[in-house]
């Protein structure tokens, strides 16, 4: 029986913290003797948290590790939201890594697929970041914790700036578990705009040789919006956002999206919807949303990060961004993820693949990408008590049982039959369930949105209302008729096609009141970034390889 | 801000049918005729009924013309034997006929797959386009695309009387890539698009003098452009020419030496150059009358 | 380039009036150009002739024109396409864009 020590772990942080010695003055370690720190703080065995997600990067922190032997590093549990630099591979590749725990690995997907089949990718499971986050707390808190900040001041405060993201998420269950906490920063100066992390939970900080990587990810260039999209933009604005009148929300990241946020202030307006839909948003600052907010159609919203260039104009809008005493931007993913979770009334994404029972995956074996947030936001919270007008109007259509919750989430996926290159969305089977795949995550199919969980697809054929269906053959028959002429909407039956329709769970664009011709790019608010930049009053400054004036 | 289509978003059809007189156009050598690329059919790549010219007469604002529009998303609107022959058909007709001409361009250049005939075709447009001008027959190219006028287009479309540009619209002979390549990354980074833009874009053409006229990218405001400038012609004569060669001797002389697009712009009266980035091609046109005073 | 040509069961056209032959459509990459001209034979067919750079989706191109026909009074009529990789749901659009020009004359 193991007996309780007092205070080991405790004695433990002092231990370390001892052995770098003179090579950090007070919390202050030079960039050169990072690596030399990184070898005396870490220890075989540790929970290693190093911080990355979809956006921002402790890109400097990620290459000194990546530098060391494996005799200075080696038996690593690792435990971060995204898998995204060429250094983080390399910690595989070198044999360090003795698990690895994460939820996303977008841009290294390819790479990490290579591990899993070279058998060099010990992985615990893929999560979701509140999963993850969750977990912080529970069994996998971090020893050590590498993080990225803006800036700090001469006590180790930390300015965290646009990009909050998952900052606090990481360090507070390292601060408070006698885990060492150590940041790099992109500056050090006297007197911080505004203290997002107090200096009592950081241990050591380094003003990074070059400032922290930062994706500008959620930019869309309008001007790649096809004529498509604005057709399933249309029919899903009349036959989701206006029949349940969805006040509060979370749009993916893509360009069918893209296409909605910029017909609110046109294509909406006409149909009278302003001020009825679309009013609170749990999303980031998203370029396109530039015309809705600018048209008054947006009353909030919050963030899970920030997005390169949107710094001036979040700032400028304080009264729909949330905003520090500095002026400046805040965002917060935990926070984001569980006011999409609980908060809001609809979730609409794309996904890569959807099968014959509305599983949705963007994993296959060439490329292994996780989830992310979007399983948070896409998938029912049945520990969810407040009502709204859409929460109700689809929970009735779900025809609930005696035992379950009134209302439903609209959660929607939103794909066009076929991606680029003719390749269809909707499979008979998910790559993902390939047994390879399945057997490097412990018999779990990477699943990103179970069927059970959608409420709705939108594809260019129409809407498919699957939480109106009365069993698993009717869901799939409804699939199969808004799966278009891809192998799965081929074999549909006409004369179920027609009964599905008449009962309103198949839905075609004219059902809806669009007529397809009428679609066109010209409805959009505008055309290019140029044009989101002058809707901005100049206030939004893309990155550069956007800009062509 | 709901408006029509953009010009550089419409199709050489649509772009056709909203810039003349409404149900003017008769299409010469049209689709059912099947006039398509032999070599293309040859190479399997796709072909396009029209080889991606449309051509045909049309009337603006009452009057006679003849126009062409090339279809850019169509093998980059690359010239090639029957595309060639279509527009030097057209150029002489209107050297023939007396009819002003017009020509909304969006083309590389030569097409690579009939490349001689290509080439061929080209400068036998512009040996009818100087026809046309001796004969001050106007001639008219319209520029307002990203995919513009590079190549024998880009030198074809600088021999026609007038130019009418709109801010998307690009004007050269070497692509930003080739320039890249030729002279190095340093000199000249292609992908760099502001650069690209400043240095080859309707506005920069539009202040060196390049192009007569900058309007909104919408076939309205081409349309009334286009009108303006039927009535007119720019003669080639030995003093015209010499005035020319002396602008072209002073811009090199002024701006030779320079690396940086923003000075050519100051240089030229634009004060506040972020704002007339932003700036529509008629408030930047506006801006640059104002800062020339 | 696959080429295949096929005539699929159509009401007759239900105008003689607008144009003999519309146009919709640019051939460029994932696009595709659709020319629809009167005076097909029979009245009851539409008369398709189809040239795609990709090959191997003969059944959803079939479906798709088969649906046209189906739903649209064509017969009578031949459709010629250029295909350069457009979905199927740009060839329904398309067609209906220039079936459109064709019944009522606009452009």
């Amino acid at each position: 029986m193991r007996t309780a020590e007092t205070g080991a772990r405790r004695r433990n942080k002092m231990e370390r913290l001892e052995r770098v010695g003179r090579l950090a003055r007070g919390k202050f370690v030079a960039a050169k003797d990072v690596p030399a720190v990184l070898k005396r703080i870490i220890e075989p065995g540790d929970i290693l948290c190093l911080e990355g997600d979809n956006q921002k990067q402790a890109d400097f922190l990620a290459n000194a590790l990546a530098s060391l032997d494996k005799k200075d590093l080696r038996d690593i549990h690792l435990v971060m939201s995204c898998i995204t630099l060429p250094a983080h591979i390399e910690l595989f590749k070198k044999g360090m890594i003795r698990q690895v725990d994460f939820c996303y690995a977008g841009p290294q997907g390819t790479a990490v697929a290579d591990l899993v089949k070279a058998r060099k990718f010990p992985v615990g499971a893929i999560h979701t970041y509140n999963e993850l986050f969750g977990r912080f707390y529970v069994d996998l808190t971090p020893r050590v914790a590498l993080v990225a900040a803006t800036q700090a001041d001469r006590k180790g405060n930390l300015y965290l700036e646009a990009n909050t993201e998952d900052t606090p998420a990481v360090i507070e269950p390292t601060a408070f578990s006698d885990g060492i906490v150590f940041a790099q920063v992109n500056k050090i100066v006297d007197r911080l705009p505004r203290i997002d992390i107090p200096a009592d939970q950081v241990d050591f900080v380094v003003e990074a040789p070059y400032p922290m990587h930062l994706q500008a990810l959620f930019t869309r260039d309008p001007a790649a919006i096809t004529e498509v999209q604005v057709l399933m933009a249309m029919v899903a604005l009349r036959g989701i956002y206006e029949k349940y009148e969805v006040q509060s929300l979370n749009h993916g990241v893509g360009f069918n999206t893209a296409a909605i946020e910029l017909l609110l202030p046109t294509y909406g307006e006409r149909l009278g919807l302003k001020g009825k839909i679309c009013k609170h948003w749990v999303v980031n600052p998203l370029p396109t949303m530039i015309p809705a907010i600018e048209s008054g159609w947006v009353e909030s919203v919050f963030a899970f990060g920030g997005e390169v260039g949107m710094e001036r104009y979040t700032a400028a809008r304080s009264d729909v961004f949330f905003t520090g005493r500095d002026g400046g931007f805040h965002s917060n993913r935990p926070m984001g993820q569980l006011a999409g979770l609980y908060g809001i009334d609809m979730f609409i994404g794309a996904s890569l693949q959807i099968d014959i029972n509305g599983n949705s995956s963007t994993v296959s074996t060439s490329r292994i990408t996780g989830f992310g947030g979007a399983p948070n936001m896409g998938c029912q919270p049945t520990g969810r008590r407040h009502p709204t007008k859409a929460w109700l109007k689809a929970g009735a259509e779900a025809n609930p049982g005696p035992g379950s919750s009134p209302g439903r989430k609209l959660v929607v996926q939103m794909v066009e039959t076929f991606q680029a290159g003719r390749v269809p969305t909707f499979v008979e089977e998910l790559d993902a369930a390939e047994p390879s795949i399945r057997k490097a995550l412990h018999g779990v199919t990477p699943v990103m949105i179970y069927g059970d969980d959608v409420t709705h697809i939108v594809t260019e054929e129409g809407i498919a209302n699957l939480a109106a269906c009365r069993s698993v053959a009717e869901r799939q028959a409804a699939i199969r008729a808004v799966a278009g002429y891809t192998p799965v909407g081929l074999k549909r039956n006409k004369r179920q096609t027609a009964e599905l329709r008449a009962r309103g769970i198949v839905q075609l664009p004219e059902d809806v009141g669009v007529r397809p011709s009428e679609a066109s790019r010209s409805l959009l608010a505008t055309q290019d970034i140029k044009g989101l930049v002058r809707w901005s009053k100049g206030l939004y400054d893309p990155p550069a390889q956007f800009v062509d004036w | 801000m709901t408006r029509g289509p953009l010009f550089h978003e419409q199709t050489a059809r649509q772009r056709i049918a909203a810039v003349v007189d409404r149900g003017s156009f008769d299409e010469l050598l049209p689709p059912p005729e099947r006039l398509t690329s032999p070599y293309l059919a040859q190479l399997g790549i796709p072909v396009s009924f029209d080889d991606g010219v449309v051509i045909g007469r049309a009337r603006i604002g009452g009057k006679k013309v003849y126009l062409a529009a090339q279809v850019g998303q169509f093998v980059g609107g690359a010239v090639g034997e029957i595309h060639g022959a279509k527009l030097t058909g057209l150029f002489k007709a209107a050297a023939r006929d007396r009819v002003p001409c017009v020509l909304i361009v969006e083309s590389g250049g030569v097409r690579l797959h009939e490349g001689s005939a290509g080439e061929i075709a080209i400068a036998e447009t512009m040996r009818a386009i100087f026809e046309c001008r001796a004969l001050k027959v106007p001639t008219i190219a319209v520029i307002g695309t990203d995919i513009g006028a590079y190549g024998g287009i880009g030198i074809l479309s600088t021999c026609c009387d007038f130019r009418v540009m709109t801010e998307h619209g690009r004007l050269g002979i070497s692509g930003p890539i080739v320039i890249e390549k030729w002279m190095g990354k340093k000199a000249y980074d292609s992908s760099n698009r502001a650069l690209v833009w400043k240095t080859s874009g309707g506005k920069t053409k539009y202040l060196l003098g390049d192009a007569e006229a900058l309007v909104h990218d919408d076939a309205g405001a081409v349309r009334e452009a286009i009108g303006k400038l039927l009535a007119k012609s720019s003669p080639v004569t030995l003093k015209n020419v010499k005035a020319r060669q002396k602008d072209l001797e002073k811009r090199l002389k002024r701006f030779g030496k320079t690396g940086d697009p923003d000075d050519v712009w100051k240089g030229m009266g634009v004060r506040d150059v972020a704002r007339a980035s932003l700036a529509s091609g008629p408030e930047f046109a506006a801006m640059a009358k104002a800062g020339r005073r | 380039m696959e080429k295949f040509t096929k005539a699929f069961p159509s009401k007759p056209l239900k105008t003689t009036a607008g144009k003999p032959w519309a146009l919709a459509g640019v051939v460029g990459s994932g696009n595709l150009e659709v020319l629809v001209e009167r005076g097909g034979r029979p009245s009851d067919a539409m008369e398709c002739h189809i040239e795609t750079s990709i090959p191997g989706y003969k059944a959803s191109w079939l479906a798709a024109l088969a649906d046209f026909a189906h739903h649209y009074p064509a017969g009578g009529t031949k459709v010629t396409i250029n295909d350069q990789g457009a979905p199927p749901v740009l060839v329904t659009l398309r067609l209906r864009q220039a079936y459109d020009h064709l019944v009522k004359g606009s452009k």
